[in-house]
């Protein structure tokens, strides 16, 4: 951050400043929308009682299982199927498929499967991701520069070298912006199987203040989660100039 | 230990929506070992596809590619290539020292006698101490240089240059052409270089390899018989280079009926 004033604070103050005047004397102000003082006493009220903590935890639990466990498995099976030919063909159809499934419409029968439970909000967040982010690795795997892979050849270099110094390299900003959207939505899908789905955390927090009417509540717990959300985009963008050091981002 | 190579009545036609597409038919041509070779010919005449030819990339609807006495059936062991675009055949994700020693380690060479072989190949290029640097912090010419270090570390026994300084600035391009001919005294490498620059193929060649046709043959074997060592400025005032390019020049052209060169 350099100058006097950064951008973020102006549009941070100018969007609090329109918030706090429309719920005071402008259009929304006789309506159940809390304005900014109201929000700020509920958030004062959460960030000093132990129960927020145990949401928060269970939230993050949840949104850094799911991720991990999606990763772990569409990384590597990106990286197989992108490197045959017929397992790219063959499962390009069945995995788009699934991909524009949102979990949203799978969560009635996972519910039945698994209950309202932190398993149910991981499976889904697994779901959500699994098939995008294996997609995205095979195409990054697939990007691999013919010149490159040519020279190798070339020079003898075998298989395995063109996978471990070509191939999985090129992947690597296909992966980077997969694990990115993919860090961001796993926290979404996290508070919505609460939300929706009943499992703990967060998005459970805000369906209670929800029902209960408690407005301000509702409103200091999502401002939380857009704390949140810029945190895990500032933390990912951070480790992939690290790892992905050869590309201007 | 520098080998030849000999390519018999080598044919390659393409299939093409709208029928077959003949590139190449019946070239023939030996290369001595240890020469320099320039192939040139007009803008899409089958200079590339038969530098893919040679190196094994592609394998040709007729004839044969000989090496060591035998057909190859793909990249000969002991070739070293150097390419028109060098931030594609290099990796950017690696050090300028192992982009130079990934090839090498397949060899079995010890680790002391790779980084002497990195640092002697860079040292032959003029590229000393650029070891850590990666390959997109240096000039276009500079990662050709690299390129080309990397060639020279293997040891080659065949050199194949495909329009390697197309991409650089014309006072780079001459200093990648002297570096050449250095390379040449110093390992005197089997080297074929397809270039579309006349003059360029003139001053670093021992022959010129003229294809011309559709589909394309050898139209004539020129040989450039001008001494060595050679110089941008000697050379390239030599009445006898003003002859050659213009000779070759006119075959390129199809102005002229190949003639016999003595």
């Amino acid at each position: 951050m350099l100058g006097p004033v950064p951008p973020a604070v102006v549009s941070v103050v100018a969007a609090l400043a329109l918030w706090q005047l429309a719920t005071s004397v402008g259009p929304l102000a006789n309506l159940s929308i809390p304005s900014v003082t109201e929000t700020a006493g509920a958030l004062v009220t959460e960030l000093t009682s132990a129960q927020f903590y145990i949401r928060l935890w269970e939230t993050i639990q949840m949104a850094v299982a799911g991720f991990v466990i999606a990763m772990g498995l569409a990384i590597p099976l990106g990286v197989l199927i992108g490197l045959s030919r017929f397992a790219w063909r063959s499962t390009k159809f069945t995995f788009d498929f699934f991909k524009v499934i949102p979990p949203i419409v799978i969560i009635p029968i996972v519910i039945l499967v698994l209950g309202p439970t932190m398993q149910m909000g991981i499976f889904l967040i697994v779901f959500t991701l699994v098939f995008a982010m294996s997609i995205q690795t095979g195409l990054g795997v697939r990007d691999a520069d013919a010149v490159l892979l040519e020279t190798m050849r070339c020079y003898g270099m075998s298989t395995w070298k063109q996978i471990r110094y070509a191939r999985l390299p090129s992947a690597g900003p296909y992966i980077a912006v997969g694990v990115r959207l993919s860090a961001s939505a796993a926290l979404v899908v996290s508070i919505v199987a609460g939300l929706i789905g009943g499992a703990p955390g967060l998005g459970k927090s805000i369906l209670l203040s929800q029902a209960s009417g408690d407005d301000p509540r509702t409103f200091a717990t999502v401002f939380v989660l857009g704390v949140i959300g810029i945190a895990v985009s500032r933390v990912v963008i951070w480790t992939q100039r690290k790892a992905i050091f050869w590309m201007p981002t | 230990m520098s080998i030849g190579i000999t390519i018999s009545d080598v044919s390659m036609s393409f299939e093409t929506p709208t029928g077959t597409k003949d590139v190449l038919r019946n070239v023939s041509y030996s290369v001595t070992p240890g020469l320099f070779v320039a192939i040139v010919g007009p803008s899409g005449v089958g200079k590339t596809t038969l530098l893919r030819i040679l190196t094994g990339l592609t394998k040709p609807t007729g004839g044969t590619v000989q090496v060591r006495g035998s057909a190859i059936e793909g990249p000969p062991d002991g070739l070293a290539v150097v390419l028109q675009d060098y931030t594609r055949s290099l990796m950017p994700w690696l050090t300028v020292e192992k982009n130079i020693s990934l090839p090498l380690r397949k060899k079995r060479i010890a680790k002391s006698e790779l980084s002497a072989r990195v640092r002697e190949s860079l040292a032959e290029v003029g590229l000393e101490g650029t070891e850590k640097s990666y390959p997109w912090q240096l000039s276009g010419g500079m990662q050709q240089r690299v390129a080309i270090a990397r060639a020279l570390a293997t040891r080659p026994d065949l050199l194949i240059m495909d329009e390697p300084f197309a991409s650089v600035d014309a006072q780079t391009r001459f200093d990648l052409e002297d570096l050449v001919l250095k390379v040449r005294k110093d390992f005197g490498i089997t080297t074929l270089m397809v270039t579309h620059d006349i003059d360029e193929a003139v001053y670093l060649s021992d022959e010129v390899v003229v294809l011309y046709g559709k589909p394309a043959g050898v139209r004539e074997v020129v040989s450039v018989d001008i001494n060595f060592p050679r110089s941008q400025i000697e050379t390239r005032n030599d009445p006898r280079f003003a002859e050659l390019r213009t000779h070759v020049y006119s075959l390129v052209r199809g102005l002229s009926e190949p003639t016999e060169v003595v």
